[in-house]
């Protein structure tokens, strides 16, 4: 399954959506209800798994139903779930890139939940980025290798906040912040923070705006 | 900005980030003296040195022969204060701007620092990381009576480091006793997207180009 089959099947990306693509590579939106709303709500940051998942069957959002259909797909093996928090950040379009993270698994599928944030939603480039990152052939340098949160923070080093600020965005602890720096370069093969940043760019995992 | 302290015949801007583009140790020390030595005779005023190791306590020895007087008692009452950079470059930023917190938290009106461009320094932060360390001290003070003076030797320095150094990441350029606005300043954000992750000599594997 390639970017630009998940593009093309995607009912509205700009607005946001969940795909589950089964092992044989069909995709199928589960979201139309949440594509169609504005993609704003915050939802609860709990732990992947079967506790994710009642978090969101006591939710009566429809778009918390939408996602726990996508997550018991996951957990019925059928595909991999892709994300990991809920955030919605109304101040900057940067967190959309890595609040859809990635939880590669053992190719059974993937549930891919593509949300925008901010005014007007990503940018045709940010979403394909995004969709490269998760789910379209290897893009090399290491960004594979990150977590979530270090993707997340890759993308507030490439805003160039520093670790502070980074810290007060996420809501995590300064040395915490430190450790997923570190973390980002090594994982990168980096020899500094800017070429980390660097390569987050050049690569697209990041907008250059 | 508002019109600051005068140094000499030079009223500095405050806040204020200045490169000092010197050519050789007299020049060095003759912008270094006029721009010290009144903050050293304001009661009001307090003074952070920093630098790579041992640079903090020359700075310091320089300014006594200077002032003609011992400035021991300063730094013992705290309103002189030797710093360190770091191989962390975010500690670094830190390590300077949490020193300028404390000044003011002491009470000091208006806080003066001092210190060397480390350009490549064995055991330091990378010149890239370097760059952004500059490119993010103007933005951080904001709103506080401080001057922040870099000397760069342009007789041992390489050409990229005076240019996307002093040049670029500065408010202010001090040259042959001269203090100018500096027109090719980049503001931060601009600085990171435009210059640093272009930055010819970063080694980008896996670029999509």
């Amino acid at each position: 399954m390639g970017v630009h089959e998940i593009e093309r099947s995607a009912p509205d990306l700009q607005r946001g959506g969940i795909a589950v693509i089964d092992r044989h590579g069909n995709v199928t939106w589960t979201d139309e209800v949440w594509a169609s709303g504005d993609g704003q709500a915050y939802l609860p940051r709990v732990p992947i798994g079967t506790n994710l998942l009642h978090a969101y069957r006591r939710l009566p959002d429809p778009r918390a139903q939408a996602i726990a259909n996508a997550l018991s797909a996951v957990l019925e093996g059928t595909a991999t779930y892709f994300e990991i928090e809920h955030r919605a950040d109304r101040e900057s379009q940067d967190s959309f890139l890595t609040a859809v993270a990635a939880l590669r698994g053992n190719g059974a599928g993937a549930v891919l939940i593509h949300r925008p944030v901010g005014v007007g939603g990503a940018s045709y480039r940010d979403r394909q980025s995004d969709l490269r990152t998760l789910g379209g052939p290897p893009v090399g340098g290491g960004i594979d290798r990150l977590t979530p949160r270090e993707r997340e923070v890759l993308g507030l080093m490439s805003a160039g906040l520093d670790n502070r600020a980074i810290a007060l965005k996420l809501r995590i602890e300064y040395t915490t912040v430190r450790g997923h720096v570190r973390s980002v370069i090594e994982k990168l093969g980096a020899r500094s923070r800017l070429e980390a940043v660097a390569r987050a760019y050049r690569n697209g995992w990041v907008a250059n705006r | 900005m508002t019109p600051g302290t005068t140094a000499g015949a030079q009223t500095f801007p405050v806040p204020s980030h200045v490169a000092l583009v010197h050519n050789g140790e007299t020049e060095r020390r003759a912008g270094v003296r006029e721009f010290l030595i009144p903050a050293a005779d304001d009661p009001n005023a307090a003074i952070y040195l920093c630098g790579p190791p041992g640079e903090a306590r020359r700075l310091f020895a320089s300014l006594e022969e200077d002032t003609g007087r011992d400035l021991h008692p300063d730094l013992k009452r705290g309103r002189i204060l030797l710093g360190q950079g770091d191989r962390d470059v975010d500690q670094q930023l830190r390590n300077l701007l949490d020193a300028i917190r404390l000044l003011f938290d002491r009470g000091f009106a208006r806080v003066r620092v001092a210190g060397p461009a480390a350009w490549d320094v064995p055991g330091y932060a990378a010149p890239e990381d370097f760059l952004w360390y500059e490119s993010r001290i103007l933005p951080a003070l904001e709103g506080v009576d401080a001057v922040i003076l870099c000397t760069y030797d342009a007789a041992q320095l390489p050409a990229v480091a005076i240019q996307y150094g002093a040049v670029e990441t500065h408010s202010h350029i001090l040259i042959s006793g001269v203090l100018s606005e500096n027109a090719a300043f980049l503001p931060a954000e601009r600085y990171l997207r435009e210059r640093l992750v272009n930055l010819s000599w970063l080694n980008l594997p896996g670029a999509e180009g």
